[in-house]
């Protein structure tokens, strides 16, 4: 399979977005390196099926993006649960890829050693509950 | 087969009913010969996930919350897992098999079942009552409180006022606010979760940071589990504990236990006698070992009146910035407005409502409808660091179809496989819609733009309860108030297997204070 048609493919999945913070398209966050390196392995059942769908690698690559989703569909339909494992593989490097996090405010290191603050409890808020008569039976 | 030397006591589990048996019974008898079997090994904290980058894969892989996710994700994964057949269940289990069992990987929000719950039958005409009060096991809930530590405040009023010393309570953030603002608007109780986990440093253990993803393992031992609380009791007190190693058959001779048929860590198998046999493997793993043992014969209450707490969700998604995936995912504020049976509602019984934390982010992706695509990035913005979700936990009333059965295959560890057969009742269900329409209508009150409803979540199978209940009807329970089966008086039970009934609360500490309560009451029949 085409470099051109693995991209093209994971940028349908993960298109990525153009807001204040851009969400990268899902080869800029480094997913199609992931999936090459993979090569001929456990999604090339559905990665042929969508090339398939899509009347061949080039025309896929060629195609519009409401061609892509509709080919890409078509296979989510045929062979739903090869296709759910596809996408459980391409979310996992692109929600750990540091521009992913960032874009989505979070942060890039995993949460320990730093963990979070959060702010302290503010004991005020439970004087409504405090004056209640006992609920218990 | 090699025949070991005989001992007092042979215990066969070494999550948080085990251990917490083992530290207590060590303790008030000490002259007692005990040996604890489990199939399972003790866990590397430095190998738990906080710590490393790929943090949020391993909790769909080796550190999932499911036994049947483990195994098809990631054989290597360090709990000790078999398979469980759930396709007859809406709700699939969830556990850790090791030291430590379920305390883990538990989100350590620790409530205490209501006095209520112990008298369903007599004051509102469902389930069973317990063969003993709330305030029986109240010493007990006080003594697993000093072991673990709580964290948590003094004076609420859904509770009789609790004497145990409390850690000051974890942050509630700002989604535990917003919540806590919503509750107070509509008059409704709210308190802070109590948490089995440090907000100061204590006994070595260190104060939470606030890092988030609990469920896969805290590996600066902040929250309390079995292996860090009960284990170096349990051990300076000559308690043996023999891991990977995995209980076969329990022995009977003339209605009494003689011991336990074992296979150990290389494979061979041992035969452990003993005086009392103790079985604490949760109620799935419990059930397992005495059917196959042909305990009771297979007509009774073994194996059936299977409770989880079938859970629903409110999410609501708000302008604002809230906290994500900060803090304690289970442990931010309850609500128990619902909790006591009132009647004139279609259903018996009662709820909790808890909020709860947000996910990772790779964990709240992969569950999105579509899950790829233009559309599944703007449902994440919308909601990651900016929802706020409500669980609705149900009590569960118990009925003897839910059950946990034998099939006639052997599993790799070689026992027989296991299935369980669960549905939700039409009581649950209402508890359910309720407590979905308060939730959503206290998320609307503090002005959720949306709000996205969960009517039954199928992985909140934690809590695996009645499957070895306690009574004194034989042809309903399986065990007495001490834990001792009717069947096999020298066999006893310390587990969730036990429960009548189940409240509508997470039931750790109230298995923990049952665990101290049946070593209790084996300490004053061998010691006096």
């Amino acid at each position: 399979m085409t470099p051109e048609f693995l991209s093209a493919i994971v940028d349908t999945l993960l298109p990525g977005d153009h807001s204040a913070m851009p969400l990268p398209t899902g080869t800029a966050a480094g997913v199609t390196a992931r999936l090459e390196r993979l090569g001929g392995t456990a999604h090339d059942t559905v990665l042929a099926a969508i090339a398939r769908a899509g009347h061949g690698e080039e025309a896929f690559v060629r195609a519009d993006a409401a061609g892509r989703i509709a080919s890409v569909r078509h296979v989510e339909a045929e062979m739903p649960e090869a296709f759910r494992a596809l996408i459980a593989f391409v979310l996992r490097d692109y929600y750990e890829a540091e521009s992913v996090l960032l874009a989505m405010g979070w942060r890039a290191e995993p949460p320990q050693p730093a963990g979070h603050v959060l702010t302290p409890f503010d004991d005020a808020l439970l004087e409504p509950v405090i004056r209640r008569a006992r609920m218990w039976r | 087969m090699a025949r070991l030397d005989p001992v007092d006591v042979v215990v066969v589990g070494a999550g948080l009913g085990g251990s917490a048996f083992c530290a207590r019974l060590s303790e008030r008898a000490p002259h007692l010969r005990i040996v604890c079997l489990e199939r399972g090994d003790w866990v590397d904290r430095s190998a738990m996930p906080a710590y490393r980058q790929d943090w949020q894969r391993a909790a769909l892989g080796a550190w999932a919350t499911s036994p049947n996710a483990r195994l098809s994700a990631d054989p290597t994964s360090p709990s000790a897992d078999y398979a469980i057949d759930d396709s007859a269940s809406p709700i699939k289990p969830l556990m850790w098999s090791g030291v430590g069992g379920s305390t883990i990987n538990w989100a350590a929000h620790v409530p205490r079942l209501h006095p209520s719950d112990f008298r369903t039958r007599t004051l509102d005409g469902v389930g069973d009552d317990w063969p003993f009060s709330y305030f029986d096991l109240e010493p007990y809930y006080d003594l697993n409180d000093t072991a673990m530590g709580i964290a948590g405040l003094a004076g609420d009023p859904a509770y009789p006022p609790k004497h145990s010393p409390r850690m000051p309570p974890l942050p509630i953030g700002r989604m535990g606010e917003l919540a806590a603002r919503g509750f107070n608007a509509l008059g409704w109780h709210w308190w802070p979760a109590e948490a089995a986990i440090n907000t100061v440093d204590r006994e070595g253990r260190r104060a939470c940071n606030n890092a988030g993803p609990c469920l896969q393992g805290c590996p600066i031992g902040a929250k309390a589990s079995a292996d860090l609380v009960y284990w170096p009791v349990a051990q300076r007190n000559g308690v043996t504990l023999r891991t990977r190693c995995v209980a076969q058959q329990l022995l009977v001779q003339g209605g009494r236990a003689i011991g336990m048929i074992y296979r150990d860590s290389s494979g061979a198998t041992q035969e452990q006698p003993a005086a009392f046999t103790v079985v604490a493997c949760n109620g799935i793993g419990t059930a397992r070992l005495l059917l196959a043992s042909n305990i009771g014969g297979g007509d009774g209450a073994l194996g059936r009146y299977l409770m989880f707490h079938p859970v629903a969700y409110a999410r609501g998604m708000f302008d604002e910035e809230l906290d994500g995936p900060r803090g304690p995912v289970g442990a931010c504020i309850y609500s128990h407005e619902f909790y006591e049976h009132r009647p004139g509602r279609n259903f018996t019984r009662g709820l909790q409502l808890q909020v709860t934390r947000e996910n990772a982010l790779l964990l709240q992706a992969a569950r999105l409808e579509p899950a790829w695509g233009a559309s599944a990035h703007r449902l994440l913005r919308e909601e990651f660091r900016h929802s706020l979700s409500v669980m609705v936990m149900a009590e569960d009333l118990p009925e003897a179809r839910n059950c946990v059965a034998l099939t006639d295959t052997v599993a790799a560890d070689g026992l027989p496989d296991v299935r369980i057969d669960y549905t939700v009742s039409e009581n649950s269900r209402r508890i359910l819609d309720f407590g979905l329409d308060r939730a959503e209508e206290m998320l609307r009150t503090v002005g959720a733009l949306r709000v996205v409803r969960v009517p039954l979540a199928p992985w909140s199978g934690w809590h695996l309860l009645g499957t070895a209940r306690m009574g004194d009807d034989p042809s309903r329970s399986v065990t007495d108030a001490r834990g001792r089966c009717h069947a096999v008086p020298n066999l006893v039970v310390a587990d969730g297997s036990l429960f009548p009934t189940a409240g509508a609360v997470n039931p750790g500490v109230t298995i923990a204070a049952l665990a101290l309560k049946i070593a209790d009451d084996l300490a004053r029949e061998v010691v006096g």
